[in-house]
């Protein structure tokens, strides 16, 4: 943030991998173990809340000459809470099914802490293009977090991917139920992040 | 200016301003959508309960508005006749209660003996996906069909899978019993009350 701005690959980079919001801030959790059971579900979570982060932190960034910064939090909230209603009004409207299986999930995108995280320590003192960046980076890093999580998790607990049986997991795999059951969500993450620091260690000390 | 004390609170009722209107235009545009949804998944919901729920969404709609027609029940509240030419050809009952996470909603079908099951429609359920939501499936709903209530004891039963059914039995799902219990109690309830409010006498089916 100060000194040199960063170039938009480290910040692609950071968001992705080396300071990804879920395996490296630990951010988002609520959701990550929510609407991991079914990977169209998630999926759908990914897009709402990667397009949430990217215009927040653009809108952010694009009024922080004008923000006074006593109210800035004020001023955040109000932007993501608004663009989080358009998204569950989209979805309300076009596709019923896919808001009633989020459930309250879509609504509580508003209190991600990634977005505001994001919006708090990048948009609001970098350029708008720069912060739309991180803000999608973000969203991505999350996004691929989740999938990584919700694959396994309906592939184990249920046999099927994006609700297509998979041969073999369908007929001779014996479901096991625990992993589309909270505590599934649990046991993925833990592995998740687990494998993904272990990588990021063996690089560090090389 | 940023610095004079008018400003934060002026800033402030700017945006929100600014948001809250885009806000309303976007709901007031997008309810009118919303509600139709509701009502549409009502209505597949109904079909579905007489295996009539294949189509496009104009179509499924002109087939309920075509074929059923709502009437009150004393007692009971209402319920939806299947009608063909004229003549009574079935009945879908509406039920709600609590599931494991949130109400299940949704209708079961008769037909016009008032004893053989035809079928069940879901609108509304928040069941663990992959286990209890299974309930939606068709392979767990047609498992109704045919099916006939009994008159003493409980109507209709859901037996753990690998048993053999009787005629008013239907397979649960395995590993949701919360959900398998839950629903064969709001099908019951259902049931029952809607048996009663017939069977009253002022009722004039």
């Amino acid at each position: 943030m100060n000194g040199t701005p960063k170039t938009s690959r480290a910040i692609l980079l950071d968001g992705l991998w080396h300071d990804n919001p879920v395996f490296r801030q630990i951010l988002g959790i609520c959701s990550t173990l929510a609407v991991t059971n079914q990977v169209l579900n998630t999926t759908v979570m990914c897009v709402s809340l990667t397009l949430v982060t990217a215009a927040s932190c653009l809108t952010v960034s694009l009024l922080r000459h004008w923000t006074p910064r006593n109210i800035r939090m004020m001023v955040q909230t109000l932007i993501i809470a608004s663009y989080v209603i358009v998204v569950d009004i989209l979805l309300k409207a076009y596709w019923p099914q896919m808001s009633k299986n989020l459930g309250p999930y879509v609504g509580l995108i508003i209190t991600n802490c990634i977005i505001m995280g994001r919006c708090e320590a990048f948009a609001g003192s970098n350029r708008p293009l720069p912060s739309l960046l991180d803000g999608l980076a973000c969203g991505l890093g999350y996004s691929l977090v989740l999938l990584v999580i919700a694959v396994p998790r309906e592939l184990m607990g249920m046999g099927t991917i994006l609700g297509y049986p998979v041969p073999y997991f369908v007929d001779i795999w014996d479901p096991w139920v625990i992993m589309v059951m909270p505590p599934g969500a649990f046991f993925t993450l833990a592995c998740v992040i687990w494998v993904a620091r272990g990588l990021q260690a063996r690089k560090e000390s090389t | 200016m940023k610095e004079r004390l008018f400003f934060p609170p002026v800033y402030m009722f700017i945006v929100t301003t600014v948001y809250g209107g885009v806000l309303i235009g976007l709901g007031t545009w997008a309810n009118p959508r919303i509600e139709a949804n509701q009502q549409f998944a009502f209505e597949r919901a109904v079909l579905a309960s007489h295996g009539l729920d294949q189509g496009s969404t104009a179509q499924l709609h002109q087939r309920f508005q075509d074929r059923f027609k709502e009437v009150e029940q004393p007692g009971f509240g209402t319920v939806y006749v299947l009608q063909e030419d004229g003549q009574t050809t079935g009945y879908a009952v509406p039920f709600e209660g609590r599931g494991f996470w949130a109400p299940i909603r949704g209708v079961i079908g008769f037909e016009p003996d008032r004893q053989t099951v035809t079928g069940l429609g879901f609108y509304d359920q928040s069941e663990t996906p992959g286990l209890g939501a299974e309930i939606v499936k068709p392979y767990f709903r047609n498992a109704f069909d045919g099916k006939v209530i009994q008159s003493n004891g409980r109507p209709l039963r859901l037996v753990p899978p690998g048993q053999s059914t009787a005629d008013n039995e239907v397979h649960a799902i395995t590993g949701a019993t919360q959900t398998s219990t839950r629903l064969e109690d709001i099908l019951n309830d259902a049931i029952r009350r809607w048996q009663a409010a017939q069977d009253a006498p002022e009722a004039t089916p």
